[in-house]
């Protein structure tokens, strides 16, 4: 049996090959883009009409969902208390909320998604400042190109909202954030950065599959299908470098989706 | 391929997997079961409107439950998309058990970590299809327990050529990928929460293996097999490896099968 520390130094693995490929990934990625404003232009303006009446909508959007952000904050190794400050500067949570219904579950994507990009925007800085040592490259394009995925996320998420004409979500209004952004500032290798990651990820693909049963509009339901099993590949390919099993289950959860009523904003 | 994992540490993390996996197919059955009740309801109400003026109140429901269950049997969309679900599955199966005999796959020569892989996503493909025929039977159609018509095809056209790992890869790539793009799509499809729930979950995990596969096909492309282990040896990871095994940010769905592809005749 050849153990690790057995393998050769030298990368047999042609960098340039794997860079045309990623090359030909951004491509595609790009295709797919375009196709997302367009649906997301049609969700906004199907929600924005169906949110002028509220009351017909079903209610467990508002707080009486039965799931709970376990996961997440079980990752982050925190409460759940707490909310935290938009990127517009006010604090959120309390008072009349502008979301309601479908809307209250786009914000909550946002939030989420934002909160994934200050994440491995934090880890990446960290990086930089080498509090986890040497970074391996392909550690750094992980992050580096799963923050940009979350940045498209919440920008599809985003413009819904302001295509219905409510306030985009520019921060983390999350009862979860303060939390993960501890248990990220609190780990000082990679390793346990990428069990919060994975945490984080994990949460989000099951908030994810959880909306697209118990979203109402059609393009909102496409939108969450579409994001639930990128999130889901993000998890697979951090539990593969955590040395964990990479496809533990034969599906995926709601138990530990994060629940709309973690939205503070 | 060398081995490159202490296999007892590799039984270990595959064991703990099973537990979970366990836990995982009990709330997918909960999800199927809960699915079949919502439809059994919905097709009761469908009926009863359509009926209601002919209809005595009391023995009416269980009369018009009964005597619709052959039409909804034969005309509903759910039941189609559920068989080519099954469909999908059942060549997937397939195709991962006669991969396993091939010897750089499932015999002396093959990666361990690879082997395990293969053993344990037929495994998580035999459920999926097990829970997709228990809802079409629970829904009175026929179980499909033959493979996608249209994709056996390409999977027969390619057996000759499976003369190496990376050949195997690449067709099970393209499976996976089906799958999770037909699952994704049917999130959109479907008629119940409970049944675009499940089709979230399971494109998810699809998605996932689909992640791994992309991860490997890289290494073995890259000439460096050795590299696929758990843990993997990060800092020898090139940098592309970091980003190869998401290339969408949005799932695509330009290669769903239609539900009509792999229904009962």
């Amino acid at each position: 049996m050849t153990r690790r520390d057995d393998l050769p130094t030298e990368i047999q693995i042609s960098e340039a090959e794997l860079t045309v490929m990623t090359r030909e990934l951004d491509d595609i990625h790009n295709d797919s883009m375009s196709q997302v404003r367009e649906n997301m232009a049609g969700v906004a303006d199907r929600i924005a009409s169906v949110t002028r009446t509220v009351a017909n909508r079903r209610t467990f959007l508002l707080g009486g969902a039965a799931v709970v952000g376990g996961a997440a904050l079980a990752a982050c190794g925190g409460s759940s208390s707490g909310g935290t400050k938009s990127s517009s500067g006010g604090t959120t949570g309390g008072g009349s909320s502008p979301y309601m219904g479908d809307l209250k579950v786009v914000a909550l994507a946002a939030a989420l998604e934002n909160l994934a990009v200050a994440g491995y925007g934090l880890v990446l800085k960290s990086a930089g400042k080498g509090k986890y040592g040497k970074v391996p490259p392909a550690i750094a394009q992980f992050a580096t190109t799963v923050q940009k995925q979350h940045s498209d996320h919440a920008a599809s998420w985003n413009s819904v909202l302001s295509n219905a004409g409510v306030p985009k979500v520019t921060g983390t209004p999350l009862t979860i954030a303060a939390p993960s952004v501890k248990a990220l500032q609190d780990a000082k290798s990679l390793p346990a950065v990428a069990s919060v990651a994975l945490g984080l990820e994990n949460a989000a693909a099951e908030t994810y599959v959880f909306a697209a049963a118990n979203v109402t509009d059609p393009g909102g339901i496409a939108n969450a299908a579409t994001i639930a099993p990128v999130e889901a590949m993000h998890a697979a390919i951090l539990s593969f470098v955590l040395g964990k099993y990479p496809v533990p289950n034969s599906d995926i959860g709601i138990s530990n989706a994060v629940q709309p009523s973690a939205l503070t904003a | 391929m060398s081995n490159s994992i202490d296999d007892r540490a590799l039984l270990a993390l595959v064991e703990e997997s099973d537990d979970l996996h366990a836990d995982a197919m009990r709330d997918g059955r909960e999800q199927l079961g809960d699915y079949v009740e919502a439809a059994k309801e919905a097709r009761f109400e469908q009926s009863r409107a359509i009926g209601a003026g002919a209809i005595v109140a009391g023995a009416a429901g269980a009369a018009v439950l009964g005597s619709a269950l052959p039409a909804f049997a034969s005309g509903n969309q759910d039941i189609a998309i559920l068989q080519t679900a099954a469909s999908i599955e059942n060549l997937a199966v397939a195709t991962y058990g006669v991969a396993l005999t091939l010897p750089f796959i499932g015999g002396s020569s093959a990666n361990a970590v690879v082997k395990t892989f293969v053993m344990k996503t037929k495994a998580q493909h035999e459920d999926h299809a097990a829970g997709f025929n228990a809802a079409v039977k629970n829904l009175g159609g026929k179980e499909q327990n033959n493979p996608d018509p249209k994709y056996l095809k390409y999977v027969n056209s390619q057996k000759p050529h499976l003369t190496d790992a990376g050949k195997v890869t690449a067709l099970a790539i393209a499976l996976e990928d089906v799958a999770a793009q037909t699952y994704t799509k049917n999130v959109t499809l479907v008629s119940t929460s409970d049944l675009r729930q499940t089709f979230a979950s399971v494109a998810g995990v699809e998605a996932q293996h689909k992640a791994i596969l992309l991860a490997v096909q890289a290494l073995i492309a890259g000439g460096a097999p050795q590299l696929i282990a758990l843990p993997p040896n990060l800092a020898k990871l090139p940098k592309a490896a970091g980003s190869v095994g998401f290339p969408d940010t949005f799932y695509p769905i330009k290669s769903a099968s239609p539900a009509s592809e792999g229904a009962v005749k």
